[in-house]
């Protein structure tokens, strides 16, 4: 009897140490609303980054606040909020006061789930995403990290125009929130003294549905729903009438559209150039320096990743070719082999640590890519520092802008200099991550990441060792991985940085200071 | 001294069908048991390898990987703690390679393993016996492999717990059928990036493992005056969970795999040559489901003697 009971025991014991690690994975970031540090009463006078003035996107007035009308919807706001179902509390709760951490967070799920190459078909070609069919396989966008940057960049540079037009009809209003009026309404949030028409929450929610659909058109129906359960949540918490979130919406939209038009002008239709250009490229580069990059996939890719990206319209950068790099060494110069040997030296003695530093950062398919990972680090440091709407959607604005710019940049020296990776050029060399379809000089991951920190360092200074570090890892990372030289991740980070000077620099007189 | 030496080898076998797969099928499968105080040890090379695989349930191959390889190197022992309870043990070195493309494949350690096998029955019936033969054991990662690297991750960096039941009818007239089915308890594994996309976003470096049984139906016969035996098996893998490799991506260890699998067996005693023998098996794989249809072999030696029973 003891037997069966010791083995009993033992086998319980047993069980649960490999059933406790069972407990559920998360899958979003875990944070609760918080009272904003500050109400930027003036972000209506800031400067935008798109719009000619805050008021170039019309709103109707709101209705006097005596009138039927306002009071009928006061009472219907009443009742929303009283008795919450416990799945509008989650909703209430996900939201948050904050619906741009959450917004963010789904453009980096949907960046990850797009984030793959096309299979080569039967007979060894391949067929490019076509934004006519985006359902044919493979779905349109493929969201590489090009593509990834351009994206958090109209999510964010539209919401920071379209929430300083928000603030700026918030205060020329000066509409009281309900709660304030009504002081019976039952709230679900912090509440503030900003005034509530339009609903800020409610701009966000326009925006994304707006700018992501375009991104993603296949997700229009998951991204409609996103929305609507963020429209709601608003009234659920007891926060806006109807007509702020029908107002802020329509704000919303209108700043969405503005952008869509510049987004249809900047060149990124061109990008994913045709094969001459491409291959004309490879022989000018060629001529040139005496080198060309190839893709050495089997079967082979016929063009790279977005040949003229480098083209595309720039956001804080007056010209591209102030901030290209000088060419890299040329092929077995001394400076080329001193890396060569470097690589090797790695490729034969990684140590565990380089490994994992090489997996931790490389971004790469199936994953939201650096710039992705970067809106992450801005999204804790923000509610970290317990910042307003406005003030958030500033520093996604800028930080995203950067690092597109530092693409856009990389994207010019990489086709511009048509640099071979090490799998190319050094015989008999293996990479330890997958290498990707575009050229070498410079390293994208260390240029985004340097952008990425030189601008969350100068809207939170005392983490400026932390996302230095960071950049510096993720520039080491690539050379660990085996896919780039160091000359590829030092002048690429020292790219970066200058890239992300420029945005810091108009950061400095737009208002918000 | 009339312990049967064929029977080491028949464990031997059962062991090695087991570690052959990159899965964690790793179990003792056969119903052999080492007498008390005996210890068998085993050397076995064994190469798996694989053009096609399924991702998902579509079958590909892929230019970047080419031919796939799997070698091994495996020690293992069993040893008999009484009559009717066994411990055994093994642990192997691998190594994988790719035939094309830009990546490489890794080498060493893989996963330790520790079983106990006990004779739970074994009576006479007609001319022949029935048996039944419980397993239960452990396996982990005995090195800080990369986990994330499949397809030429060394394994999946996981702790298992393992229940096998292995029934057995014996005919005196020298063959026999034989059957098992076992059930794998998996724990979360680390990768060395903190988020990934299965089905959704996941903000961990932590991967929810799932569960997963394993089947197995055998024929065999011992002929030459038993110094020869020769098995033909059919078995296989389930995952209780997971997700389908996604178009174009690479595997995952969380995805959902699956496989069944013919394969071969044959071991020879050396009547010369006392406590020895080689053997060699041989498999493929029928049908599967984020795997590699893989076509493997093996060949090894083992040798037997008694630890604290002197022969």
């Amino acid at each position: 009897m003891k037997k069966v009971i010791y083995s009993a025991i033992i086998a319980l014991v047993a069980l649960s140490v490999f059933q406790s690690c069972e407990k559920d994975l998360p899958t979003n970031f875990k944070y609760s609303s918080y009272e904003y540090a500050s109400l930027d009463e003036d972000g209506g006078t800031w400067k935008p980054v798109v719009l000619t003035s805050a008021a170039q996107i019309a709103i109707p007035a709101p209705e006097d606040p005596g009138s039927a009308s306002y009071q009928a919807e006061l009472a219907a706001l009443k009742t929303a909020s009283a008795n919450l179902t416990s799945q509008q509390a989650e909703a209430v709760d996900y939201w948050s006061n904050n619906g741009l951490i959450r917004w963010n967070e789904i453009a980096r799920e949907l960046s990850a789930k797009y984030n793959m190459p096309p299979a080569p078909n039967g007979d060894d070609t391949y067929t490019a995403p076509d934004p006519a069919n985006p359902s044919n396989y493979p779905n349109f966008p493929f969201a590489h990290p090009p593509y990834a940057s351009r994206m958090y960049a109209y999510w964010s540079a539209a919401q920071f125009d379209a929430l300083i037009a928000a603030w700026h009809y918030k205060y020329e209003y000066n509409r009281p929130a309900p709660y304030k009026a009504d002081n019976s309404i039952v709230t679900h949030l912090p509440q503030t003294d900003l005034p509530s028409y339009p609903s800020d929450g409610a701009v966000v929610a326009g925006v994304s549905k707006a700018i992501l659909t375009a991104m993603f058109p296949l997700e229009k129906d998951f991204i409609a729903e996103k929305a609507a359960e963020h429209l709601n949540s608003m009234k659920w918490a007891g926060m806006n009438v109807e007509s702020e979130i029908v107002a802020g919406d329509s704000l919303g939209r209108g700043v969405a559209a503005v952008f869509m038009a510049r987004s249809k002008g900047d060149g990124m239709k061109a990008a994913q150039t045709a094969k001459p250009i491409s291959d004309s490229l490879r022989t000018a580069a060629h001529d040139r320096w005496g080198w060309q990059w190839d893709n050495l996939e089997i079967p082979p890719r016929p063009v790279g990743i977005t040949p003229f990206f480098g083209q595309v319209k720039l956001w804080c950068i007056p010209d591209v070719t102030t901030v290209r790099p000088v060419p890299p060494p040329a092929i077995g110069s001394a400076e080329f082999e001193a890396a060569a040997k470097e690589l090797k030296d790695y490729s034969e003695n990684l140590t565990d640590e380089q490994r994992k530093i090489a997996n931790f950062w490389s971004d790469g398919p199936g994953t939201y890519t650096p710039p992705g990972h970067w809106n992450r680090f801005a999204a804790e440091a923000i509610v970290d520092s317990k910042l307003n709407p406005l003030r958030t959607a500033r520093v996604f604005a800028y930080m995203n802008m950067a690092i597109m710019d530092a693409g856009i940049s990389c994207w010019d020296a990489k086709y511009y200099y048509h640099y071979p990776r090490p799998t190319q050029a050094i015989p008999g060399f293996k990479a330890i991550l997958g290498v990707p379809n575009f050229p070498s000089y410079t390293s994208g991951h260390s240029t985004f990441s340097a952008a990425g920190a030189t601008v969350l360092s100068h809207f939170f200074p005392n983490r400026q060792a932390q996302f230095e570090a960071w950049a510096q890892e993720a520039a080491d990372s690539r050379v660990y991985g085996g896919i780039h030289y160091r000359f590829d991740s030092e002048v690429g980070n020292t790219q970066g940085k200058a890239c992300g000077n420029f945005a810091v620099e108009i950061a400095k007189v737009d208002g918000g200071e | 001294m009339n312990y049967k030496p064929t029977k080491a080898l028949l464990l031997a076998v059962g062991l090695i069908a087991v570690f052959f797969s990159k899965t964690t099928a790793q179990t003792p499968n056969d119903a052999i048991m080492m007498p008390k105080g005996e210890l068998c040890v085993a050397a076995i090379y064994g190469h798996d390898s694989w053009d096609e695989y399924w991702e998902g349930t579509l079958k590909r191959n892929n230019g970047n990987i080419g031919t796939f390889t799997r070698q091994s190197v495996m020690g293992m022992f069993s040893l008999g703690l009484t009559n009717k309870i066994n411990l055994l043990g093994g642990l192997p070195w691998m190594k994988t390679d790719p035939s094309a493309g830009q990546m490489k494949g890794v080498k060493g350690f893989q996963d330790w393993g520790v079983w106990l096998k006990a004779r739970a029955i074994d009576i006479p019936v007609g001319k022949g016996s029935i048996g039944f033969y419980p397993v239960v054991g452990v396996t982990g990662p005995s090195s800080n492999y990369a986990v994330d690297y499949l397809p030429f991750a060394l394994g999946f960096g996981t702790y298992e717990l393992m229940g096998r039941g292995i029934a057995i009818y014996e005919h005196d007239k020298g063959f026999y059928v034989r059957g098992s089915y076992g059930y794998h308890l998996r724990s979360n594994t680390t990768i060395e990036r903190d988020y990934y996309y299965t089905t959704h976003s996941v903000y961990s470096n932590e991967v929810d493992m799932p569960n997963a049984t394993s089947f197995a139906a055998t024929l065999g016969a011992l002929v030459i005056k038993n110094s020869l035996k020769v098995e033909l098996t059919y078995d296989g893998m389930n995952t209780l969970g997971g997700f389908d490799i996604r178009r174009n991506d690479m595997p995952f260890p969380s995805n959902n795999m699956e496989f069944t699998r013919i394969g071969g067996s044959l071991q020879y005693y050396f009547p010369f040559l006392k406590g020895w023998s080689v053997l060699a098996t041989g498999g493929y794989m029928l049908s599967g489901r984020n795997m590699g249809q893989t076509t493997s072999f093996s060949g090894g030696i083992t040798y037997q003697f008694g630890l604290w029973t002197p022969k």
